[in-house]
């Protein structure tokens, strides 16, 4: 019989995985993945690279938000230098598709210690401001700086080749997806064992005792912001890829905002949670619409004109319930389930 | 100097539409300690009952005046009995997204129960033109700067010396003495939202009198959020201030850097004015105990 | 466990069978049904232009199936919303032509939109007639099946430019843009023009996306002492504009563009908005064109949705009436290629409300006539130029 969970090393604490079932699982599931493509019609295959392209970059939000507890809601400002470093890069100077990955990444980051000098003194909301600020900001910079970005115009972007491999088609695209989204998610996972986790989630909890314990609030708040850019770079290249055309327009406000609905809805501070709310907020409209087709003909009769509208409402209300019943998200949920199982019958 | 005034009246008229929103969002994290993401978007909603008001009933200003009035007491008391009060004691960042689930429900409506078409109300007051010499001023760009300024003195006054001001200073300061000490915590809050709605939406309603109604008017709310940090987030008084301001830097900033200067103006504005106050203009320091 | 098995591949075989048996028609077409795909922004502020072509394409969808289909097959017309988001739209057209299986599309969003696809509907071959946002990337270099029905936004700018120009020589100019590729394809356009007839600029300005005052912009152009002025916003900035202009007592001509010339707008402008000049290559609702469109349209539109008309329902009815004659000139079994291959052949199709369209080998653009307009205050109307 299994008793409760005890783990008697530091090293059992820190371990990625505790037990075998889980690495189990989680081939089944890579397996499953690489799979996909080839069971998949091509709509269904563009959720699943929408999901992979967001999993990256909640994943980099939530080092910033999740771990180190600095709120940003401009992080579409990132997405966006990302895919236009990369679009520049690439499609303007013809260079190496892995530079342009490369460039995608280093340049957020360097944007990020702009953005994330603020931090150092502010906090909260104070701070969420100003990457709100740096993201309107940095849309006027790439508008007005025409000669590098051909302004407004945007730029077309051509999936990449990359060795003599093409990932031209759908299936290739999603393995190259799926292949950053598997290295971004061992990348956190990694970071929240180390040092710099541990002293993240430490400056979460508490500043001023994190502080106290002799971490160096500044460099580490910095070094959140550098990853957290960094990660969420890559991920608006794939997105420009995607979308093959990279322009200011295609980066609205609105995905900032649904970057932290993720994140919130998934669990704040987890990866697990990061990915299993980007599944379910990506494919929620789906399921509204899935729920939709089952009335059709009914709503279509009362509501001529207002159904679409209806769905988007349906959209809204199934988060407010959502947290309504599940308010520590996804992951609770998770947690719920998991024990339940272990512990069936006892409660506890 | 009669450029420089116009620039600063037009500043001033669309700044206090920004500030009064703000101070919708003031008051409701004063008093709950949450950012109503919703805020621009029940504006909005407010506005398009004003005009629906306006179209059915009469046209009259003191009719559609109540009516909006009393549209967005019920408005708010609605949203916080049925959407915020169940998230009483949750995580402060699944209460604050749940007003994101909000806020996209409101903005759905508009298009189902309105349409997506512009539409101008009238109330047969606000649209005149009054000139003092060169420069032009609307009605109700004027009414909209003295209503802000009655409100800001209204406002001050009641959290100084009502006694349901003093609670709701005593919930925002420290929610469990308050209980304590026999104020209704939850009344409180109703309160703040109702209280917050009829400030925003009398923005909102102005708003439509000097310009349009949309289904675009909730991004009024992306505007004045940035002006409730200026100001301070728990400050009232001070968010309604910092509307003002950042309407007459975007308006300066359009008028000698050019119009695309505008938008990123105020935001250079306010994270200067940060890096000095972080807490913003006239918002308390945090005293932050281990 | 080896019968299992043996049913097992027989059905695997079968349904192998079938889909292959499937592909050789195109997708989209039964016995009694023809499928048209479309993705519109039909939720949010630009549901205005999204919900209006899509209505027009349901007036000319309605009006063949009431005259008994495509040689006998009626019309299923598959709508999504894509709400203006580019990632929704490539997910849009993706479901329409995947799950759906649609024959052809017609659409397709905004031009920013239009042209994330373009690489999508290349791959899928499937015959496409866009109408909502005609811009050049969409026909140059042109491809095998994406046709498009209207006039590039440069070549409107450039008419109303030369117009205005003519009729007022020697005057001073204002131009305001958004700053986005809709306003940069204008900017271009009005460019051309200046350069041409050496016109004295006094003002240009850049106004960002979703910004509603338009203060300081205005009294700039006030200062700039500009007598012409081409106001580059769409809907709800030209209204605000007008309004500045009205209050800052100053009254220059004033020029706009299609996709803010909807009647709803005078309105909202007042006295300010009478007289101004707009530019257009489809018919005003108020003339005999229009009057005829609209009594079509009562008889085949649900009651609700006849508000929502504006002038996308023209452009989207015409695309809509050029795609089904394409088709219904294929005969009893329409293809994709034949279909392509009709709607080059295009000539002279008649819609009683903008030019005949044409298109030709190589030719996928329809380059519509255009025609100035200006408006009424008494009537809230636009009115040709001559």
């Amino acid at each position: 019989m299994r008793t409760g969970d005890f783990k008697q090393t530091y090293g059992e604490l820190v371990t990625l995985v505790d037990s075998p079932p889980v690495w189990l699982w989680s081939a089944v599931l890579v397996a499953g993945l690489i799979a996909a493509p080839f069971v998949l019609n091509s709509y269904a295959l563009s959720f699943l690279m929408i999901i992979l392209i967001t999993v990256v970059g909640t994943l980099g939000l939530n080092i910033l938000t999740g771990y180190t507890g600095l709120i940003s809601l401009g992080h579409v400002g990132f997405l966006v230098t990302g895919a236009y470093a990369y679009a520049v890069l690439v499609s303007k100077y013809q260079m190496h598709p892995l530079v342009g990955f490369l460039g995608a990444g280093v340049v957020p980051a360097l944007a990020s210690l702009i953005v994330g000098a603020p931090s150092l003194r502010l906090k909260g909301l104070y701070l969420a401001i100003t990457t709100l600020a740096f993201s309107f900001i940095i849309n006027t910079v790439i508008l007005e700086a025409r000669w590098l970005t051909n302004g407004a115009r945007g730029i077309s972007v051509q999936r990449p080749e990359i060795f003599g491999f093409s990932f031209d088609s759908d299936a290739a695209f999603t393995y190259l997806c799926l292949g950053f989204a598997v290295l971004t998610l061992f990348a956190t996972l990694n970071i929240r064992r180390s040092r710099a986790g541990r002293a993240f989630v430490a400056i979460r909890d508490n500043d001023t005792a994190a502080r106290v314990m002799g971490i160096n609030l500044h460099a580490y708040k910095l070094f959140a912001f550098v990853t957290s850019a960094f990660i969420t770079g890559l991920a608006g290249a794939l997105y420009g890829i995607y979308l093959s055309f990279v322009s200011v327009e295609g980066f609205p406000f609105l995905l900032s905002i649904e970057a932290l609905a993720i994140l919130i809805v998934g669990g704040l501070g987890s990866a697990l949670g990061a990915v299993l709310g980007t599944i379910l907020i990506v494919l929620l409209p789906e399921a509204t619409r899935f729920v939709f087709s089952l009335f059709s003909a009914q709503i279509d009769a009362v509501f001529t004109t207002g159904a679409q509208e209806l769905k988007s409402m349906l959209y809204g209300l199934v988060i407010i319930l959502f947290l309504r019943f599940q308010p520590r998200g996804l992951v609770g949920a998770w947690h719920d389930i998991r024990r339940m199982w272990v512990n069936w019958p006892l409660r506890y | 100097m009669q450029y420089f005034m116009q620039l600063l009246i037009s500043g001033l008229a669309i700044g206090a539409i920004y500030g009064l929103i703000a101070m919708g969002f003031a008051v409701i994290y004063k008093s709950t300690g949450l950012v109503n993401f919703a805020q621009g978007e029940m504006t909005m909603i407010t506005a398009y009952i004003a005009w629906t008001i306006s179209t059915t009933v009469s046209g009259n200003v003191v009719v559609v005046a109540l009516g909006a009035i009393l549209a967005a007491v019920v408005l708010g008391l609605i949203i916080e009995r049925v959407v915020m009060r169940p998230m009483l004691g949750e995580p402060v960042f699944a209460t604050v997204m749940v007003t994101i689930g909000l806020a996209v429900i409101l903005r759905s409506s508009i298009n189902f129960i309105w349409d997506a078409y512009p539409h101008g109300l009238d109330v047969g007051f606000g649209r005149s033109i009054v000139r003092v010499g060169p420069i032009g001023v609307r009605t109700g760009q004027i009414a909209v700067i003295v209503t802000l300024l009655v409100l800001l003195a209204a406002i001050w006054a009641f959290f100084r010396y009502s006694k349901i001001g003093v609670a709701m200073r005593a919930v925002a300061a420290d929610d469990r003495t308050a209980l304590l000490m026999g104020i209704s915590a939850t009344r409180v809050h109703a309160l703040a939202w109702a209280a917050s709605s009829v400030i925003a939406g009398i923005g909102g309603v102005f708003f439509a009198l000097s310009y349009d109604l949309s289904p675009a008017m909730f991004q009024l709310g992306l505007k004045a959020f940035p002006a409730t940090i200026l100001g301070g987030l728990d400050a009232v008084l001070g968010s309604g201030v910092g509307g003002l301001l950042i309407g007459i830097t975007e308006n300066l900033a359009g008028g000698y850097l050019g119009s695309g200067m505008k938008e990123v103006a105020g935001f250079a504005m306010i994270i200067v004015v940060l890096m000095i106050r972080p807490f913003g203009i006239f918002g308390e320091r945090d005293i932050e105990r281990v | 466990m080896i019968k299992y098995l043996a049913t097992a591949s027989l059905l695997l075989a079968g349904a192998f069978l079938s889909t292959s048996l499937a592909l050789a028609a195109d997708p989209g077409i039964t016995d009694t049904e023809i499928v048209i795909g479309d993705v519109e922004p039909l939720t949010g502020p630009p549901a205005l232009l999204g919900v209006a072509a899509s209505i027009g394409h349901k007036i000319a969808i309605a009006e063949a199936n009431a005259a008994g289909g495509i040689n006998g097959r009626k019309i299923k017309y598959v709508l999504e919303d894509d709400g203006y988001v580019t990632a929704r739209t490539i997910q849009g057209v993706k479901k329409v032509t995947d799950v759906d299986k649609a024959f052809a599309m017609l659409g397709i969003s905004g031009s920013g939109q239009s042209i994330a696809v373009m690489p999508l509907l290349e791959k899928a071959g499937i015959p496409t007639v866009i109408d909502v946002a005609p811009v050049k990337f969409l026909w140059e270099p042109p491809r095998k099946n994406v046709f498009v029905v209207g006039q590039s936004y440069e070549e409107g700018i450039i008419h109303l430019v030369n117009f205005l120009a003519e009729k007022n020589p020697g005057k001073k100019w204002g131009l305001i843009t958004q700053d986005d590729d809709y306003g940069v394809t204008v900017r271009d356009g009005f460019d051309t023009v200046v350069k041409a007839r050496k016109l004295n600029v006094v003002y240009s300005g850049n106004y960002k996306k979703g910004q509603q005052d338009f203060s300081s912009d205005m009294l700039q152009l006030k200062e700039s002492g500009a007598e012409v002025f081409l106001a580059g916003g769409i809907i709800g900035e030209n209204i605000a504009m007008m309004k500045e202009l009205e209050k800052l007592n100053i009254k220059p001509v004033v020029g706009i563009f299609w996709p803010g010339r909807v009647e709803p707008v005078l309105k909202l402008m007042g006295p300010a908005g009478d007289g101004i000049y707009a530019v257009d290559y489809v018919e005003p609702f108020a003339g005999a064109a229009g009057k005829a469109f609209l009594e079509k349209a009562k008889g085949l539109l649900p009651e609700a949705e006849m508000k929502g008309i504006n002038r996308y329902s023209m452009t989207g009815y015409a695309a809509a009436k050029v795609l089904i004659s394409a088709i219904e000139r294929c005969g009893k079994q329409p293809t994709w290629a034949c279909t392509i291959a009709e709607l080059e052949k295009t000539k002279n199709v008649e819609t009683g409300i903008m030019a005949p369209i044409s298109f030709g080998p190589g030719v996928r653009f329809s380059n519509q006539k255009l025609q100035i307009m200006q408006s009424e205050f008494s009537t809230l109307s636009f009115k040709p130029v001559n």
